[in-house]
């Protein structure tokens, strides 16, 4: 007896003895059977449920509690006429049929098993739950091809593709057959759409190597779309989100398609990658055609922003294009749309367009809209080196958003201090969190800086800014060099080993040879501990755990108090293969 | 091995007669309990004397001031403190009270009982000892069958099953590739052995452990491996194991032929003889797998001890807490009325029909059992990733595990039990 039939047995159990006034003290009689039971003395419980079917041979929790206690002791046999007896009391009653053939699978006597299973059968012809009964009976015990004959007979006997699909899918599953189960599966949700979800979580654990072939029993040609659509959703599961949305869009057309395009976005929403992202757009756009246009407007701002995200430039525009025409929209949704439409602009580099269209759009995008593209239309200035410009587009906004962004520009431009006290006024929760750290890092190094300004520097962090890693190192580089050693040169070093680091390649020896610089000036700063961190990170990288091991070691004990130790010494015991990479 | 190498060599070529000492406090001052344990072990490594102080500050430690030490110590983030003249002071602290100081000698040498590949569960012992920097030797069935465990001073068993019946997963999880490659391997090895069936080379690899024992080793089990050890020796003459392991049914009369003379700890118990529920017998009081009969966590409490008169089971009940949240395992705990006379509880659930940690001895050696799995991961599940002890630098579970590991580097003559 397997732990689900178990659990099914204990659960009409307590259906049972809730339901009937009568029983329920029958079944208190038999309550310490249950006690001993539990504490093991299955000896000793079977002989209280026997002494309980004696006087009332019908009482079925004591004969369910026969079945577990007698098969633990090895005599299932003492069980088959107390079943008999019962059954023939109780002819119309499932429990008892379902009982007497569940014992002789237990016995092994399959000739009497089919006999029975088909006596009841008969007795109940449009019933598929004597062959569900008799399929599971043997399948608990393991019978794999004997169960899976006495499910077919039901179906040939029975008629219809699905009939019992649900139990050939759990049977083939568990013989580790996934396309045979796919198959089931699929017959499964053809006929009942509700079974979606659980096929879709009992096929998701597929292994990896079958993935492919379970697949194509569901997407191939001729399978019902309900089946597709479980290929399809299986395969965004899988992290497939091209071929799932192949699958998917094969099916479109019929009465269930906006739920089921709802549920295709929703499961892709899962997903990072860039296919992901173009696969959850695709949905929403042609969901979006579907439904009414309060929930079109916001769908379609999504499907744009999830194409972005896809970098599909030319899809999203199409989806803003439909709308933005669209003179039976509401005002509300030309509003998203335009100011989805900027976003795609900016993204494209029309900085220009954007520019005009956003003054213009002034009195349909909402404040908040506006002053998030007014901030994406000032960074996209800065990445083409128009500070002024990026300044302009500000205007006069006072958010503290756009004060950390004129830190920035004042910064490029080479006043150090001005740009520490924008970003003091920005504070630590303006736009996300990891441009506020950015800017915490960024004010940690100008701290150590006593100069007020710094052209060069500005210049450097423009470049870096700018996407130009290696043309920045070396700026960077220059610029530190004027600066003193203990006076912001260490750190800005830092920084440019960082870039390099992270640029890696030829870059590394670049990064080495500046934390290596750093390290040797050491001093009271943060930047020679952070430095020998990057310097072991980059060498664990490059697969160099010995080499780097030194580093962490001298770290360690040459700054103990200083913040980067904990960081370092789970390094160290990453390197020394002390801690599971999990 | 590495790092006791590397600590010899930086050592002075001779000690002075009177060294100032490090004290390597136990309580809640320490910044890494689990990794303290290693410090120590390296010092005794490498021929140095140290002291375990028993029920001094949670059980701390004290090793010589010695420059290579403090570097150990600062390196891995333990904490220590210089004490000179504060030493006698300790010393009387510990003479009048019920504490003591046992010099710890010699490193055990170390083996872990293991298959060769990564199972899909993780293994606590030898988790605790790679985070605390204590070396050890891996071995298995080919190692115990042509008598190498003399080699070793503390052997450790984690989730294996003796009675061979791969912890009863081969219905329930029939299909996986894991559970294939082990009956794969378990079978090979059988036939190159010349046993059989796996069962029978699992109650010859019980037989030579508890041999081991009997000539003075010391053994450490947790989860599984407990009472499956247990079983397979009480049934050395007896078929126990279901027909997928050995292709015979299990004797009818299991459980009334069992010998449990030749057992460690257990007696009395009823084989669960289901193939379908993974557990193996009613010694194990919680029943993980056991469907209705699952009982729920508590929290284990350790017993005290006498340190002066019983320094063994003081020993191996030091630690900074004295009541734990319980954890699951294919067994988890112990029910009280199997366990033999003679058996010593070193923790318990109060008012719980099962204990959780036990200890014993056995001709020259000693055995503990431990129930459970993975002290900082209660319902661990097959597949689950292994636990990262550097986010568990105080564990008191895992404390017990290494309390383990140190007790066979005291000084023999000076325990009393």
């Amino acid at each position: 007896m397997n732990r689900s039939r178990s659990w099914a047995i204990v659960t009409s159990l307590v259906l049972v003895l809730s339901a009937d006034p009568g029983r329920t003290a029958r079944g208190q009689a038999i309550g310490p059977g249950f006690e001993l039971e539990r504490s093991g003395r299955y000896a000793d419980a079977a002989s209280v449920y026997l002494t309980t079917v004696r006087g009332d041979p019908t009482n079925l929790p004591a004969l369910l509690g026969l079945e577990r206690t007698l098969f633990v002791l090895n005599r299932m046999p003492e069980l088959l006429p107390l079943v008999q007896n019962a059954r023939g009391r109780l002819p119309e009653s499932a429990a008892l049929r379902s009982l007497e053939l569940r014992v002789y699978a237990a016995l092994n006597q399959l000739d009497s098993l089919e006999t029975i299973a088909r006596r009841w059968a008969a007795t109940a012809p449009q019933s598929e739950q004597p062959y569900r009964e008799w399929g599971q009976a043997l399948a608990d015990h393991r019978m794999w091809d004997e169960a899976r004959r006495a499910f077919l007979i039901g179906r040939r006997t029975l008629g219809g593709d699905g009939t019992l699909a649900i139990e050939l899918a759990q049977l083939e599953q568990r013989t580790g057959n996934w396309e045979a189960a796919a198959a089931e599966w699929g017959r499964a949700v053809t006929r009942s759409p509700d079974i979606g979800p659980t096929a879709e979580s009992q096929l998701a654990d597929a292994p990896a190597a079958v993935h492919d072939r379970v697949a194509r029993v569901l997407t191939a040609p001729g399978v019902s779309a309900r089946a597709r659509r479980l290929g399809a959703e299986l395969l965004l599961t899988w992290a497939q989100p091209t071929a799932a949305w192949a699958a998917m869009e094969s099916t479109l057309g019929d009465s269930e398609t906006p739920d089921a395009l709802r549920r295709f976005a929703d499961l892709a929403g899962v997903l990072t990658t860039a296919e992901g992202h173009r696969a959850r757009g695709v949905a929403l756009a042609r969901w979006a055609d579907l439904v009414p246009w309060q929930q079109a407007s916001r769908a379609r701002a999504e499907a744009v922003r999830e194409l972005l995200e896809a970098g599909d430039k030319v899809a999203a525009r199409r989806v803003l294009e439909g709308l933005t025409t669209d003179s039976t929209a509401p005002a509300e949704a030309h509003a998203v749309a335009e100011a989805a439409l900027l976003q795609v602009l900016i993204a494209d580099g029309q900085l220009d367009v954007a520019e005009e269209r956003l003054t213009a759009a002034r009195t349909s995008i909402t404040a908040d809209d506006r002053a998030a593209l007014r901030l994406a239309l000032s960074q996209a200035r800065v990445a083409r080196g128009e500070l002024d410009r990026a300044e302009t587009v500000l205007g006069e906004d006072s958010s503290v958003a756009a004060v950390a962004q004129r830190g920035w520009i004042v910064l490029y431009r080479g006043n150090l201090r001005a740009a520490l006290e924008d970003f003091r006024l920005a504070g630590p929760y303006a736009t996300d969190r990891a441009a506020a750290t950015e800017r915490t890092a960024m004010m940690a190094m100008l701290q150590r800086i006593p100069q007020e300004s710094s052209p060069e520097l500005g210049a450097a962090l423009l470049t870096l800014a700018r996407g130009d890693s290696v043309a920045a190192i070396n700026a960077l580089r220059r610029a530190g060099g004027k600066l003193p050693e203990q006076g912001g040169r260490l750190e800005v070093l830092l920084l440019a080993g960082q870039v390099a680091a992270g640029k890696g390649g030829d870059q590394a020896q670049t990064a080495t040879a500046l934390f290596d610089e750093v390290v040797r000036a050491g001093g009271e700063g943060a930047a020679p501990a952070a430095a020998e961190l990057e310097w072991a990170r980059l060498l664990v990288r490059r697969g160099q755990n010995a080499e780097a091991i030194p580093h962490l070691e001298h770290l360690i004990l040459t700054y103990p108090s200083s913040a980067f130790v904990p960081e370092a010494r789970r390094v160290l015991e990453r390197a020394k293969g002390a801690i599971p990479k999990s | 091995m590495t790092v006791g190498a590397r600590l010899s060599s930086s050592l002075p070529t001779f000690r002075p007669s009177v060294i100032p000492s490090l004290l390597i406090p136990m309580d809640d001052a320490q910044t890494d309990h689990l990794k303290a344990y290693g410090l120590t072990y390296r010092a005794i490594q490498a021929g140095l004397k140290a002291e375990w102080l028993l029920n001094y500050r949670g059980g701390s430690f004290l090793i010589p001031d010695l420059d290579a030490l403090r570097r150990d110590a600062a390196l891995n983030g333990i904490r220590t403190e210089p004490v000179d003249s504060a030493m006698t002071a300790v010393r009387g602290e510990i003479e009048a009270n019920n504490m003591d100081a046992v010099p710890l000698e010699k490193a055990p040498k170390v083996a872990v009982y293991a298959p060769p590949n990564a199972a899909p569960w993780d293994d606590a012992v030898t988790m605790s000892l790679q985070y605390a920097g204590i070396s050890f030797t891996k071995i298995w069935d080919a190692e115990v069958t042509n008598g190498s465990l003399k080699d070793f001073d503390w052997l450790h068993l984690h989730h294996e099953d003796f009675t061979g019946q791969y912890s009863k997963f081969f219905l329930i999880y029939s299909g996986m590739s894991w559970l294939a490659e082990m009956v794969q391997r378990n079978t090979d090895v059988a036939r190159r052995l010349g046993f059989a069936t796996v069962p029978d080379l699992k109650k010859a690899v019980a037989r030579g452990i508890r041999g081991y024992v009997e000539n003075g080793g010391f053994l450490f089990a947790m989860c599984t491996a407990t009472e499956t050890i247990d079983l397979a020796l009480a049934a050395e003459k007896v078929d126990i194991a279901a027909t997928f392991a050995d292709g015979t049914p299990i004797d009818p009369d299991a459980d009334a032929k069992l010998d449990w003379a030749k057992s460690f700890a257990f007696t009395g118990a009823h084989i669960e003889t289901n193939p379908l529920v993974a557990s193996f017998s009613d010694i194990d009081g919680h029943q993980v797998n056991g469907g209705a009969r699952r009982q729920p966590l508590g929290a284990f409490k350790l017993f005290n001890f006498s340190a002066k008169i019983d320094p063994v089971p003081t020993m191996l009940v030091q630690n900074h807490r004295q009541v734990i949240p319980d954890f699951y395992g294919l067994t988890t705990s112990f029910t009280r009325t199997h366990l033999k006379p003679g058996v010593t509880i070193l923790a318990d659930e109060e008012g719980a029909p099962w204990v959780k940690y036990i200890h014993g001895d056995l001709g020259k050696g000693t055995w503990t059992f431990f129930g459970g799995h993975d002290p900082e991961d209660p319902q661990h599940q097959i597949g689950d990733p292994p636990t990262d002890l550097s986010l568990h630098p105080h564990s008191p579970g895992y404390r017990l595990i290494l309390n383990n590991v140190l007790f066979p580097a005291a000084k023999k003559k000076e325990l009393k039990t």
